[in-house]
């Protein structure tokens, strides 16, 4: 799960200056949900690799740490990699290993969960790549830009506005706990004595959230907020040539990819196979 | 829970959008209808407090951790069922674009497991336990089957995908938010209580109606008895 300083190493990421930093949000959203959407609908090894290649010139170019960004992906992975692991097992098709137990490894299980990783590390690329060129505030932003209802932009917007607040709440009761000495996974402690404070933290957590909120709202209204208004920075921005030559490349590049997986690749092995 | 990208096919995630769509549909008219502009901004904290909390790691039995999910927290507390889509639609958006947490080809999926599914098995069974076994403990029981039903349907909707057996994923899944769930429960109704000391105006099962209806002075009323 992220934890604030999670949250705040992203966020910093997104302070870099590059060009794939400065371009519109909703190219930046748009075309990386595109990748990802490809990358799901492909089933061959040789489009995804290609497609990582693509990610990884853009993370490049937009100087953003590969040693971090190699690090949140690896973080990532297990949370699929563990339905990954089982596909060798668990999938029919023709059986090349045979272990004690009756447990058998199959060629069609070990090609689906290669396809399966393959997808999952160009998805996870795509976020890290996309969460570190746009900070959350633009990413609301553009979600607003590109039709999201009003309420749903507006709670977008200030709940991340509110999430850092949330982090530093967060924090300060956990130092004031371990400041006490309490630890919820200390086995000497009864089980219901630690459920009961972690209980309050989250109630704490929630009673601080509704008030700060009201606060707030105190606040904004008292400064002329109303239903009509606009929380978010709603200016039309023109895209610009840097935005094009994007756009143009990203489209290129998956219709060669496209084109090349339904005339060439089936000639490269086992990285051109269609896995189904 | 949350189902990473590339482990559903393209046309089952289109299906579970739609079902997604229609289910934000009916919960921003809720919305509309029932929560002013001074609410609105309530709920954009709240799905903040909801995140902060996911990322609290909880101990669970044997061993392992895991963390609340908030959706039954959220359906009760409003006593609406779109307030647990709305708010968990946000909270997995973000995780999603954000932090790689489930995927976005998948959102669909995740928002009808953890937010549709969740939020609607946790407000039913709390109305229809209540009458019964009085509103703690049915609380418990509905927050304990929402996530318990909802790790249930993500198991199946891997074996429609084709990723996962049918019958090891229940049980898999079962096991595993069996114990989760109980978590989630102890959790629930600890902060229900504790919201019931200290702010009851912001429980919907103190006021007549839903949250909107009520009116600031109306729910201090409410919290100064």
């Amino acid at each position: 799960m992220s934890g604030a300083s999670t949250v705040r190493a992203i966020e910093q990421e997104t302070e870099k200056e590059s060009i794939l930093h400065l371009m519109d949000g909703r190219v930046k959203l748009v075309l990386l949900v595109l990748i990802i959407v490809y990358a799901v609908f492909s089933s061959q090894i040789a489009v995804l690799a290609f497609l990582e290649l693509y990610l990884l010139i853009l993370i490049y170019i937009s100087h953003v740490s590969f040693k971090s960004s190699i690090k949140r992906i690896l973080l990532l992975l297990p949370f699929g990699g563990f339905i990954i692991a089982f596909q060798p097992f668990i999938h029919p098709g023709d059986v090349i290993w045979t272990g004690a137990f009756g447990i058998h490894v199959t060629e069609q299980g070990l090609m689906w969960a290669t396809l399966l990783i393959s997808r999952l590390i160009v998805a996870l690329t795509s976020i890290v790549l996309l969460s570190s060129i746009s900070p959350m505030q633009e990413v609301a932003q553009s979600f607003r830009r590109l039709g999201m209802p009003r309420e749903l932009a507006m709670i977008f917007s200030l709940m991340i506005r509110f999430l850092f607040m949330f982090y530093d709440e967060l924090h300060r009761i956990i130092h004031a706990q371990r400041a006490r000495c309490f630890d919820a996974f200390n086995k000497k402690i009864p089980y219901k004595w630690r459920m009961k404070q972690l209980g309050y933290t989250v109630a704490m957590m929630f009673l601080r959230a509704y008030e700060q909120g009201e606060t707030i709202y105190m606040s904004m209204a008292s400064r002329g907020f109303s239903d009509e208004s606009n929380l978010y920075n709603d200016r039309k921005k023109k895209l610009g040539r840097t935005e094009y030559l994007y756009i143009g490349a990203t489209l290129l590049l998956v219709a060669c990819l496209q084109i090349l997986a339904m005339t060439h690749f089936y000639q490269w092995g086992f990285i051109g196979m269609n896995i189904i | 829970m949350h189902i990473p990208d590339g482990f559903i096919p393209l046309w089952q995630c289109a299906i579970y959008y739609v079902i997604m769509i229609v289910a934000l549909y009916f919960s921003l008219n809720w919305a509309r209808k029932n929560l002013d502009e001074r609410l609105i901004p309530l709920m954009a904290v709240l799905a903040a407090g909801i995140f902060a909390i996911m990322s609290m790691n909880m101990p669970i039995p044997f061993g392992t951790s895991g963390h609340m999910l908030g959706g039954a927290l959220v359906a009760i507390v409003f006593l609406a069922p779109e307030a647990a889509v709305l708010i968990l639609f946000i909270v997995l958006l973000v995780q999603a674009l954000i932090f790689g947490d489930g995927g976005l080809t998948v959102l669909g999926a995740n928002v009808v497991n953890m937010g549709l599914v969740g939020g609607v098995v946790a407000f039913f069974s709390f109305k229809a336990l209540q009458k019964f076994t009085g509103k703690y403990l049915a609380a418990g029981i509905a927050a304990w089957l929402s996530l318990f039903i909802a790790s249930e349907v993500t198991a199946v909707q891997m074996w429609l995908a084709g990723t996962f057996p049918l019958i090891e994923g229940l049980a898999m899944m079962g096991l595993y938010h069996f114990f989760i769930g109980i978590i989630e429960a102890i959790l629930t109704v600890v902060v229900l209580i504790a919201l019931d000391k200290v702010r009851p105006d912001l429980l919907a099962w103190n006021r007549k109606k839903n949250m909107g209806e009520k009116t600031l002075e109306a729910s201090e009323e409410v919290a100064a008895k």
